[in-house]
């Protein structure tokens, strides 16, 4: 049922004619495809979420209260997004507006002093790194990549990358927020409440904040953000980052007193683990991440000599893995995990490139050499601290998500991996997903700021235009879940959001969330949100993103 | 490629919004960092890329229909491939660009082409240029120029002016300009005049596909009777035309930007400066010579799986993604100029920003073709720069037109211009 | 013996129970910033089932409950009843070191665990929690980070509310909860080989659990167990002083410091407050005072496991550069402090009587976060406020501490008094009084807003107040949580 006429009218007159539309075409654009890249759901061949009632493109604070009042009065759900990568930001059922957040862009400060920056949704990564490094700050950048909000990040999702480990998960770094809570009202956490400025995202007393993101956020759920201020850290390069090279190889070839890029590996996942927890300790390391083996063990050099020759395509793979070198350096890498060292200054450098060293030799693992080629670590480089290439995680065809997860500290996982890489090869020999090598695990080495914890989603590469495919990816996640079960892991990423987003792209019956949430194991941390939403968004008028369990009164 | 081929595409778009962006690697600053016209200005999802993909898959499910909207999503896209580089930076199977031109050909097949183009149509159909001009005053920019007119005299080289420059008072003279220094350098050219046809390019780039098959062939056929073994042209549009184009129709032309061959004789030393220009410019790369400029690299193949589910073809298909565009000739003839100091902005090369012209944008969205140069006139002013300096007429027009609609103007030459300041 | 007593006594034992308990020294506070009310009862609760019934019972009863775990003397008020016929949840017996894990670096621990039980017990395995700035010895752990007190090397502040992690939480409703992970107890080695460990401090789920409890000042729930992350136990440490005559003069120094995460222990006293700390006995701190500069960066440099010698003299160099850039010295010792004896002094918590009141037996603290750049101007207004006070601008103790990592700043004024001496004491509060309200309308932020800087703070806002009362109607119903604190 179309939006009705004089509400249109309404909406029309907040954000102007030109900020609203319901053409069909307009509105499918806006349906996320769930054969896809959901994002932790399904994958369900030839299902969309649902067409909004009308897409919006607020401009400002004021025009999102406005049209949250109006939702309010209505009685219409609102769905905010800021670059809608994955189903999360899209509605999920008939009675939903869309609002693009794009066009609320701007970022407002950067405070160099105090390293902290202000944001509005529309902002992406990239553009807070570009402008924070003219100042001699970074940003941190979540592992979907620059292309995404990081208010969106911090706000509403979880927010780690692999710049965790220094520069704090989002989690770590999120200041002051402004709030369009889901009645209208406007709520400023932490200092800015109490008209003091955007440095401190606590209290006054209680931690506000805790409201809307916990581990993860409300996932657009629980009104709409429209402005935050992100605890920014140190970059001792170059104003602008240095960039040479031919697409796709760009390379950055940063001063190396300052800046080096490594490929770490080990003879067992002990010693992996053992690496892990001396980085910590030791306390080196500006990114660190196991990032290209998202590739698949078996591909992933191969795949790197792809996208370090601007000649490459993906048809060089049958032949490059033929090749000797190729074949050593990836039996060599099976262990690995990338790091890059920045140094304040090049004391700072050379003592954490000898504490890396000596952690080596502690754990018997080395440098990979072949990484060491300058147009491969130039290109880590870029890739990593920019990390502007995150539309590889669909470089095969298109499809991807994550199974597994294997959440907690590196024992954890490292006892986990080969088991989980086995169950996933098997899989792999049925066809539906990319023979890969069964063990395509990524994941920041230190989920959070000084490390502690590893996150090992194995991806799981599959073509959403093949029927066959998308539903053969399905049936191996729901083995993986319940391989996962008996094994006691909990419930993997592949069903994080099974409780939002059912197989028809809606949200799903209330039998089906209720049963999830009692398998949990706490669940009324469920029945806790269920009274937050009661109490902040008592006319509900977000979607099932925001987890609830409801108790009979 | 009918548009019923991309429904695999429409499906594997990765959704990731790359293609509204430059290269990420690239992004130096908050302000420069688009790259999508359409988007930039319209702001809804369906004017990228992405969005063209969503729109291609409803329409060929038939859960949408032509709507002034939708035609405007279709026709405000610029077709300059900034999204298909940027796409490409990560994507091996995808082809943006393709698939929003073959969104145009089939709304032109559907009958829902805009006015403002079929008045180009009427145009190229009467007169065989694309700005209502008189066929017979075609030829008039060269008059009183020594240079062979074919086929009555003979050349294996033919400058071809392009409908802009052969008809556009301001600019005319820039085509002298460079048949003038190309017989001065030696090089045996030879113009049309008014015997030259549009390349047909632009009317291909608004979705008219037979139309241009047919200008093609005729310029094939023309160039053939005058024994013509080369073609230059100072027209961005026409160069990429000529060189990715017609070859799909399978009619090969040997084709070279005049930077490309200004940029050879200062090598061989057959062009030689007399004077300084001094002064700092920046340089435009214009979309068609750049990232449009690639050699082209015939393919006949099928798409293939490896791996399962890898998405490869059969045989290998060539990328197209920007990497081997005309980038350095036009750089190399400014550095040459003695005196000219040349700084870059901050979009250039593979990930330049368009002028705006093109696509049919011009024609049928002026306000959006003079916002697009406007935003690049000002990203040119922000590099410090005192003129804007590019090779192709399109964008020159486009440019001056944003000079004189907003704004502080700059002011605009072609290479060729300041090539032939520096040999006075 | 009264219903109340019998059911308290049928809860926890007859002696964990203590029916009009004398607190004399328990609150060391000026009675008429807030008004006494003697509890009823004060109850010792040795595990957390006893906490849930006493919890459910305050429920049932509608009896207040005012949560403490540190021993006394206590300043700020929040561990006092305002309101009749309270009891005090003292959680002082739950002072068990359950497990120290070398390699994940957490330690898991009730609530009564106190700074001086806990060093202790780390240095055997190699680790050290990072600590605030000289705090009692039987000051809890886990209460001091709960209220968020800020430690004394930001570099590892990677949040306000590091490094606590996951908590057992029995919130004022009585159901018990585990935040973060703390569903991994971690009680069995099997648990610690497999890497099922409580190191997470956020969630579970799109709640933030630990961070609602944050500051709460006992008003929510009490938490009944924590892991808490450490840090590995330096094998070499120096300490250096950087002074200066005006507090500016060292803050860009600071700034870069902080921005290049160099340093350990970092912070910046005046000479009064560097005097109280140094001083063994009252007499010494005004000779000290005189001889101190008056401003001091106090900067400790610590090599861990790996290298730490080099470690140490890279930073040292490093350090030394950046504070010739900005024209200061990098000094082992000042005139008054040597850098190795006050670092022995700040690897332990305070000896007693308590530093802050040794000097002169009574103090009150104002304290507040902001930027650091902020802080010459807070330091004019408190100086101002105390000269018009007649209150001798000399005595007036300055801490500013860079938290989170340099985002922010506490700011601290230390107000000694003489107790004993009623001039003084009201002379004191009226200044106290005074000085926050100054300081609050020059944008103050009193993050943690205990006594009258609560009203002072709520007042001012709405959506926060609205808000958190929301939270407390989830998970204290029945209001029984330290009622009259923050905004309830």
């Amino acid at each position: 049922m179309p939006l009705p006429r004089h509400i249109y009218q309404a909406l029309e007159d907040i954000v102007g004619p030109e900020n609203i539309s319901d053409d069909p075409a307009v509105l499918d654009s806006y349906r996320y495809s769930l054969a896809h890249t959901a994002i932790h759901v399904g994958p369900y061949y030839d299902t969309f979420t649902p067409r909004g009632l009308a897409v919006l493109l607020p401009g400002s604070t004021e025009e999102v209260q406005a049209i949250v009042r109006l939702c309010n009065k209505y009685g219409i759900k609102f769905k905010a997004s800021s670059t809608f990568w994955s189903a999360q930001g899209y509605p999920s059922d008939d009675n939903t507006i869309q609002l693009d957040m794009r066009r609320m862009d701007r970022i407002l400060e950067i405070d160099e002093k105090n390293m902290f920056a202000v944001i509005e949704p529309g902002v992406i990564g990239a553009t807070l790194q570009a402008e924070a490094m003219k100042r001699g700050l970074n940003t941190h950048i979540p592992g979907s990549g620059c292309s995404c909000s990081p208010l969106a990040s911090a706000t509403s999702y979880f927010g780690s990358g692999p710049s965790n480990l220094f520069g704090g998960w989002y989690y770590d770094n999120l200041l002051g927020v402004e709030w369009v809570m889901p009645t209208g009202e406007i709520m400023r956490t932490g200092a800015l409440g109490s008209g003091c400025g955007w440095f401190c995202g606590e209290g006054p007393g209680p931690s506000l904040r805790g409201i809307f993101r916990g581990f993860i956020g409300a996932k657009g759920a629980l009104g709409v953000f429209t402005k935050c201020a992100l605890k920014l850290f140190p970059w001792p390069g170059p104003e602008h980052l240095p960039v040479e090279g031919r697409p796709p190889a760009y390379r950055s070839p940063l001063p190396r007193e300052l800046f080096r890029a490594y490929t770490l590996a080990f003879p067992s996942w002990k010693a992996w683990a053992d690496a892990a927890y001396m980085i910590w300790d030791a306390g080196i390391g500006y990114l660190a991440h196991r990032q290209f083996n998202m590739f698949g063990r078996d591909l992933k050099f191969a795949m790197i000599k792809i996208l370090t020759n601007p000649n490459g395509t993906l048809n060089d793979l049958e032949e490059l893995l033929q090749d000797p070198e190729v074949q050593r350096v990836t039996e060599e890498s099976m262990r690995d995990f990338q790091i890059v060292l920045a140094g304040m200054t090049p004391r700072d450098l050379e003592w954490q490139e000898r504490a890396l060293d000596e952690i080596l030799a502690r754990t018997g693992g080395w440098k990979v050499e072949a990484m060491n080629a300058p147009e491969i670590h130039d290109w880590v480089l870029v890739y990593l601290i920019r990390l502007g290439h995150k539309n590889l995680n669909l470089v095969y065809g298109g499809g991807y998500d994550g199974c597994f997860g294997l959440f907690g500290v590196p024992d954890f996982g490292t006892r986990r991996v080969e088991e989980a890489a086995a169950f996933k090869k098997e899989w792999e020999k049925k066809g539906a997903i990319v023979a890969s090598g069964g063990d395509s695990m990524m994941g920041p080495i230190g989920g959070q700021g000084g490390g502690g914890t590893c996150l090992w989603e194995n991806f799981t590469h599959f073509d959403p235009h093949d029927r066959d495919s998308v539903e053969g990816t399905r049936e191996f996640f729901d083995a993986c879940t319940e391989f996962a079960l008996q094994k006691g892991w909990g419930v993997g990423m592949e069903k994080w959001n099974a409780a939002a987003v059912g197989p028809d792209g809606r949200m799903p019956p209330k039998e089906v969330r209720d049963q999830i949430h009692l398998s949990a194991p706490q669940p009324s941390i469920y029945r806790y949100q269920a009274r937050i939403r009661r109490a902040f968004n008592p006319n509900n008028l977000g979607d099932a993103y925001y987890e609830t369990l409801e108790e009979e009164e | 490629m009918p548009l019923e081929d991309f429904a695999g595409e429409a499906d594997r778009c990765s959704q990731c919004s790359y293609c509204k962006w430059i290269p990420f690697d690239h992004i130096k600053s908050w302000r420069f960092a688009k790259n999508c016209p359409s988007i930039a200005y319209h702001n809804f999802n369906s004017y990228s890329a992405r969005g063209r993909y969503a729109v291609t898959r409803s329409l060929l499910r038939g859960q949408i229909g032509y709507t002034d909207t939708l035609r405007r999503i279709i026709f405000t896209c610029l077709t300059c491939g900034s999204c298909d580089v940027s796409c490409k930076i990560c994507r091996y199977n995808l082809e943006p660009l393709e698939m929003v031109r073959e969104l145009k050909f089939r709304a032109v097949g559907d009958g829902q082409g805009l006015e403002a183009h079929r008045v180009v149509i009427e145009s190229l159909n009467r007169e065989q240029n694309t700005l209502s001009q008189p066929r017979a005053r075609r030829g008039d920019w060269a008059n009183g120029l020594d240079v062979p007119r074919l086929p009555k005299d003979k050349a294996e080289v033919v400058f071809h002016a392009g409908c802009r420059s052969s008809y556009d008072p301001q600019l005319q003279a820039t085509a002298r300009a460079a048949v003038t220094l190309l017989r001065n350098a030696g090089v045996n050219v030879g113009i049309m005049g008014e015997r030259e046809l549009c390349c047909g390019g632009r009317v291909y780039s608004m979705g008219y596909r037979e139309e241009f098959a047919r200008f093609a062939q005729a310029n094939v056929n023309a160039w053939a009777s005058a024994g013509v073994k080369m073609v230059v042209t100072s027209c961005a549009d026409g160069y990429h035309a000529f060189k990715r184009l017609y070859p799909r129709l399978g009619l090969p032309v040997e084709v070279l930007h005049t930077v490309e061959l200004l940029a050879r004789l200062i090598e061989d030393g057959k062009l030689k400066f007399r004077s300084p220009v001094p002064m700092t410019v920046t340089y435009h790369d214009p979309c068609h010579l750049g990232r449009q400029g690639e050699p082209y690299v015939p393919w006949n193949g099928v798409e293939k799986k490896i791996f399962n589910q890898i998405i490869v073809y059969e045989p290998k298909r060539p990328r197209y993604n920007g990497a081997w565009g005309v980038y350095d000739p036009p750089r190399q003839v400014l550095r040459s100029i003695p005196g000219l100091e040349l700084v870059e902005m901050e979009r250039i090369q593979e990930y330049s920003w368009c002028c705006g012209a093109g696509g049919g944008v011009r024609e049928a969205y002026p306000e959006f073709s003079l916002w697009t140069a406007r935003e690049r006139i000002t990203e040119a002013q922000a590099t410090g720069a005192e003129a804007l300096v590019t090779a192709c007429p399109w964008c020159e027009r486009n440019f001056m037109d944003a000079n004189d609609a907003s704004g502080e103007p700059m002011p605009v030459y072609d290479i060729v211009d300041l090539v032939q300041k520096a040999t006075l | 013996m009264n219903e109340k007593k019998t059911q308290l006594v049928e809860m926890v034992g007859e002696d964990a129970v203590v029916e009009n308990p004398d607190l004399g020294d328990f609150l060391s506070l000026d009675p008429l910033l807030i008004p006494p009310l003697r509890p009823h009862f004060l109850v010792r609760p040795e595990n957390v089932d006893e906490v849930q019934r006493i919890v459910l019972w305050a429920n049932e009863t509608r009896t207040p409950l005012v949560p403490v775990s540190s021993g006394p003397p206590h300043f700020r008020g929040d561990t006092f009843p305002t309101a009749p016929e309270a009891v005090i949840v003292d959680l002082s017996r739950m002072n068990r070191v359950l497990r120290v894990d070398r390699r994940n670096r957490l330690v898991l621990m009730e609530p009564g665990v106190t700074y001086g039980q806990l060093q202790s017990e780390l240095q055997k395995y190699g680790l050290r929690v990072i600590m605030p700035l000289l705090p009692r010895r039987n000051k809890s752990v886990l209460a001091a980070l709960l209220e968020r007190e800020p430690p004394m090397s930001p570099r590892y502040h990677w949040n306000m509310l590091e490094p606590l992690r996951s908590l057992e939480i029995v919130w004022g409703n009585g159901d018990k909860l585990y935040s973060g992970s703390g569903i991994y107890r971690g009680e069995t080695d099997e648990d610690w080989l497999e890497g099922r460990v409580p190191v997470w401090g956020p969630g579970p789920g799109q709640l933030d659990y630990y961070r609602l409890l944050s500051a709460s000042q006992g008003t929510l729930g009490i938490a009944t167990w924590a892991s808490v992350k450490c840090e590995v136990l330096p094998q070499v440490r120096r300490l250096f002083l950087v002074p200066a005559p005006r507090l500016d003069d060292l803050l860009d120094f600071t700034y870069k410091l902080l921005r290049f995460r160099f340093g350990d222990e970092l912070f910046i006293v005046n000479n009064t407050a560097l005097a109280m700390i140094l001083a063994r006995r009252p007499e010494e701190v005004p000779t000290l005072r005189d001889v101190l500069p008056a401003w001091t960066v106090v900067v400790g440099i610590t090599g861990g496991e790996f290298l730490p010698a080099e470690r140490v003299q890279a930073q040292e160099s490093d350090i030394r550069d950046i504070a010739q850039e900005f024209g200061l010295s990098l000094m082992p010792a000042v005139p008054g402090c040597r850098g190795g004896d006050l670092l022995k002094i700040l690897l332990e918590p305070s000896a007693e009587p308590y530093w802050k009141i040794r000097y002169r037996g009574g103090m009150q603290e104002i304290f507040f976060l902001t930027p650091l750049e902020r802080t010459p101007g807070f330091v004019a207004t408190m100086l101002a406020a105390a000269s018009e006070h007649q209150y001798p601008t000399p005595d007036v103790g300055i801490y500013l501490q860079p938290v989170h990592q340099g985002v922010g700043c506490h700011c601290e004024f230390i107000l000694p008094f003489d107790p004993r001496n009623r001039a003084e004491v009201a002379r004191a509060r009226e200044l106290f009084r005074d000085a926050s309200v100054r300081l609050f309308h020059q944008k103050a932020y009193f993050s943690r807003p205990y006594g009258i800087w609560a009203p002072m703070v709520y007042n001012a806002d709405a959506q926060a107040t609205l808000a958190l009362r929301k939270v407390k109607d989830i998970f204290d119903p029945n209001h029984v949580m330290n009622p009259g604190k923050l905004c309830f």
